[in-house]
């Protein structure tokens, strides 16, 4: 808000409008007053007539007369720069809400230097802002949505993208005028009745093109409504190097300043940065869309629901930014109750190992389904001829199956490859380790495999887990291995958990564990036999020499939600 | 308070069914109530929400194990999804919006809640549950190119992680809305992060989205250079600051006295059998304080003492429940302040967690 002048900063003005003519001529700007742009001259300042001594009041400007005046009113120009009679002069138009004013002024060469400067730090400013905005942005959609609103107001009112064609329809996009947004499809075959945007569109078209909207009448349901009878527009091409990434469509309302040759020079430098931002967007769009096809091939299965039994899993690749992972598991319902399941973990990480492990997943699949009666031992030969051939990687894994017993126990057979022992959580909270020897699949011809059988009471669980797990380097120190012991205890400290909530609290220690840092793939798996109901799950064993000691700190180890979202 | 057919009956109904990890009970409590007209909304706000807050009032207060509390999560998040699906979807779909709960957040029942609520309303959601990496969160913006992140925080130790998240989204160019009590009271440190909205509860999320679609970005981060210089110490010098504390405090809190007193055990922890329950203790002990530490580090970062003297409050109330001398938090408060000469604005939080202390000591002994 300005002290002196009215509260809107507004000037205030007391004395008699008689004097006005007077208090005009005081004022260094020449003020040129007509009826209209193109209408009788009523009245211009001492200044004024210095500049054009040839203004005559009752007539229009003239090129005789005013040229500067006179051909920015031709031009329907609001600004003009001119140098008139060895002066430069610059001179803008005032015609809201009654006669056109205009007020023109005399710069001094330094004055001009300065302008000009600014001017291109404004123009630097917004390109980098371009730069910035849309080089962040990967995601096509977003990336062609962000560049139409980019413009708006700088270059255009409203703005319309138009994307390279993948068949006989195309999408667009579009913004302004004001708030408004859409986005929809166009026939290849409509597009090409404007020539001027299909030239832009395959890239035929190095500099923006100034257009006639009676041109773009073709394109009536992509152009915005008000616009149709609207100021001339201008087509720029957008690509990288020689990959055409679209074609973008400035229109100016009718009460817009037309198009200058700075406003043409400053969208072809923008349409080369958003060109380069939106061909690399729509490249890497189309990776990501293949990588998470094959992602969504390699990544875990949903586990199913089975009656007589929990399943819970966690699932942390080292790479978790791609989601894939050398980890493998998968849960299958039998039609006779239970399931069988698998558990391995292919050497190595990253893409390499998850070819491997996904090879794995299916072919255990394939023999599921080609066997008569369950084998895991000659699962795990077939298997082992097969990574073998592979390659040089190996694997360890587990196989087994899982049947609820009527007794509400759960008879667990497994079969080993060189996999961690799974844990088991008894009732009473010990952890037991359930030795399976075996050696590591895809190693050497004709390895020997281990296979055991236990049970699981109401309430006891299973846990298979990658090394990932034990060997997170982390703590205090950063340096500190998980550890077998830490895992031991932290399984101990779960009785009455659920096997998904057991899943996760050990996927949480970890994850606390590492604090961030890298890790390998970690996974874990675990299966559970529903504790009888009515028995009473949290009985707490309390260890007399430690009286509570703190155990979750200010919820570190806890998920009590103490609120939403 | 019985509107909407939740009454205090059902409450304690609920309440039971989660002290016993009965699923199958709440369940069918959920249900019946959708079916019976209750909107889904409201029994994931109006009665696993609070049931929920009082699930952490439990474990806080000693009550409860870490286990029985994380049974009792796990039958609301159940519950949660039983209640939804049982629930219309309404039509429309305004937009997409990604849930995420921020790196090192693990209560992920908030953000579940929200994202089913969201899905309820019409909206399309992805949900990469907890503790998500920046990195994470940024393949998936580019990936899926959400309108909306919607970023959930119920640990105020974890606000530095959340600031990234938030800087990751913006620099992709997405909006985002936070939600959760770790952004403080009416979400103050969610716009001083930089978030560009912010949520109390679930229902105002999606009404606040669905009055102004698509949301806009307009946050703008005031986290100063200088408190990031002294967060980054505070950071640096973690290990080094635990272990005096743990020395300092050796005879005061539990736990730590097993391993201060023979340091050069350090090499080979738990070889011996008989010591492994004082290392874990130890370690039990070391990550308390560490989350005392990483509140004091946010409470700079974000510049205001309240993240450290609320994490204060609470460390009180859990002492005294489990009968440790809260006294030996101005002791922690003093010994870190003898370290931290260099680093004015730590020594200025610290004194105000200090002050809270002592205020809250005499008011405490004053009634008597």
């Amino acid at each position: 808000m300005t002290g002196d002048g009215g509260s809107d900063g507004r000037g205030v003005w007391g004395c008699a409008p008689a004097r006005l003519g007077e208090l005009l001529d005081l004022v260094d700007e020449a003020v040129v007053i007509c009826d209209r742009v193109d209408g009788p001259v009523r009245g211009f300042n001492r200044a004024a007539a210095r500049l054009f001594p040839g203004l005559r009041p009752g007539s229009p400007v003239s090129m005789s007369s005013a040229a500067p005046l006179a051909r920015a009113a031709a031009r329907r120009a609001e600004r003009f720069h001119a140098v008139h009679g060895g002066r430069r002069l610059r001179g803008r138009l005032h015609t809201a809400g009654g006669p056109a004013v205009w007020l023109v002024h005399q710069v001094s060469g330094a004055q001009e230097a300065e302008a000009a400067l600014f001017e291109e730090r404004d123009r630097s400013a917004f390109l980098e802002e371009t730069t910035r905005r849309l080089g962040a942005s990967l995601h096509h959609g977003r990336s062609a949505r962000a560049l139409v609103e980019m413009v708006i107001p700088r270059l255009a009112d409203a703005s319309v993208v138009v994307l390279p064609a993948s068949g006989r329809r195309t999408r667009w996009h579009r913004a302004g005028p004001g708030d408004a947004r859409s986005a929809g499809e166009v026939a290849v075959e409509t597009l090409e009745r404007v020539p001027k945007v299909s030239d832009a569109l395959y890239g035929l078209q190095p500099r923006p093109a100034v257009i006639r909207p009676r041109e773009l009448a073709a394109l009536d349901d992509v152009m915005p409504g008000e616009f149709v009878r609207g100021e001339e527009a201008l087509v720029v091409q957008l690509g990288a190097g020689g990959v055409p990434a679209g074609a973008l469509i400035m229109l100016r309302g009718p009460e817009r300043a037309r198009l200058e040759a700075a406003d043409i020079e400053l969208a072809h430098r923008f349409a080369e940065r958003a060109g380069l931002a939106l061909a690399t967007a729509a490249l890497y769009s189309q990776q990501a869309h293949t990588m998470a096809v094959l992602q969504a091939g390699l990544a875990p299965e949903p586990l199913p629901a089975v009656d007589g039994l929990r399943l819970g899993a966690a699932y942390r690749p080292a790479a978790e930014a791609l989601r894939i992972s050398g980890d493998y598991y998968h849960v299958a319902p039998c039609p006779a109750g239970g399931v069988t399941f698998f558990f391995g973990d292919v050497s190595g990480k990253g893409a390499e190992a998850a070819v491997l492990a996904g090879h794995v997943r299916q072919s255990m699949r394939t023999l599921a389904m080609v066997r008569r009666g369950p084998d895991p031992l000659g699962d795990l030969q077939l298997l082992n001829d097969l990574v073998i051939s592979a390659g040089h990687r190996f694997t360890t894994l587990v196989t087994g199956s899982a049947r609820p017993r009527g007794d509400g126990s759960v008879k667990v057979e497994i079969a080993s490859g060189g996999h961690l022992f799974p844990l088991t959580l008894r009732g009473d909270g010990r952890v037991e380790e359930i030795v399976c020897e075996g050696m590591l699949v895809g190693a050497v011809p004709d390895p020997s495999f281990g296979r055991t059988e236990f049970r699981l009471e109401p309430g006891e669980l299973m846990l298979l887990y990658s090394d990932g797990l034990t060997e997170a380097r982390g703590g205090v120190s950063g340096r500190e291995i998980y550890g077998d012991e830490r895992l031991v205890d932290a399984l101990a400290s779960c009785v009455g958990m659920q096997a998904p909530s057991v899943a996760e609290r050990l996927e949480l220690l970890t994850t606390e564990w590492l604090a961030g840092r890298p890790h390998d793939d970690i996974s874990l798996l675990t299966l559970q036999a529903p504790p009888r109901r009515g028995s009473p799950p949290h009985r707490r064993s309390e260890s007399p020499e430690s009286p509570k000691s703190p155990e979750g700190p200010g919820g570190s180890a806890s998920a009590g939600e103490p609120g939403s979202p | 308070m019985n509107a909407n057919g939740i009454t205090d009956a059902v409450r304690a109904d609920f309440d039971a069914c989660l002290a016993d990890a009965d699923e199958g009970g709440a369940l069918e409590l959920a249900v019946g109530l959708v079916a019976s007209g209750v909107s889904a909304e409201d029994v994931l706000l109006g009665l696993v929400a609070p049931a929920q807050v009082r699930v952490g009032e439990r474990w806080a207060s000693g009550e409860w194990t870490v286990a029985r509390e994380h049974a009792a999560t796990h039958v609301s998040r159940l519950t949660v999804d039983a209640a939804a699906a049982a629930a219309p979807v309404s039509g429309g779909s305004p937009g997409q919006v990604l849930v995420a709960c921020g790196d090192g957040e693990w209560h992920v029942l908030p953000s579940h809640i929200l994202a089913e609520v969201l899905r309820l309303r019409g909206f399309q959601v992805r949900s990469l549950g907890g503790s998500v990496s920046p990195g994470e969160l940024l393949s998936c913006v580019h990936q899926t190119g959400p309108d909306v992140v919607a970023l959930s925080c119920t640990l105020t130790f974890n606000l530095p992680h959340a600031h990234r998240q938030i800087e990751t989204c913006r620099c992709a160019g997405v909006p985002v809305m936070a939600g959760g009590p770790g952004f403080g009271p009416e979400g103050t440190w969610a716009y001083a992060l930089g978030a560009d909205l912010y949520a109390a509860d679930a229902r105002d999320a999606a009404e606040a989205l669905l009055r102004r679609w698509p949301p806009v970005r307009c946050g703008r981060s005031s986290v100063q250079a200088a408190a990031v210089e002294e967060y980054a110490v505070l950071v640096r010098r973690r290990p080094e600051l635990l272990a005096h504390l743990a020395y300092v405090l050796r005879d005061v809190f539990p736990g730590l006295r097993a391993r201060s007193d023979s340091p050069s055990s350090t090499d080979s922890p738990g070889t011996s059998g008989s010591s492994d329950t004082s290392v874990r203790e130890h370690e039990e002990g070391t990550d308390f304080l560490g989350r005392l530490l990483d509140s004091l580090a946010a409470a700079v970062f974000v510049d205001d003492d309240r993240v450290f003297t609320g994490q204060l409050a609470f460390a009180t109330a859990y002492f005294s429940a489990r009968s440790v001398e809260p006294r030996c938090l101005v002791t922690m408060t003093d010994a870190l302040a003898d370290r931290l000469h260099g680093s004015p604005r730590t020594l200025d939080t610290l004194a105000a967690g200090r002050r809270s202390l002592v205020t809250r000591e005499t008011d405490s002994r004053r009634p008597e």
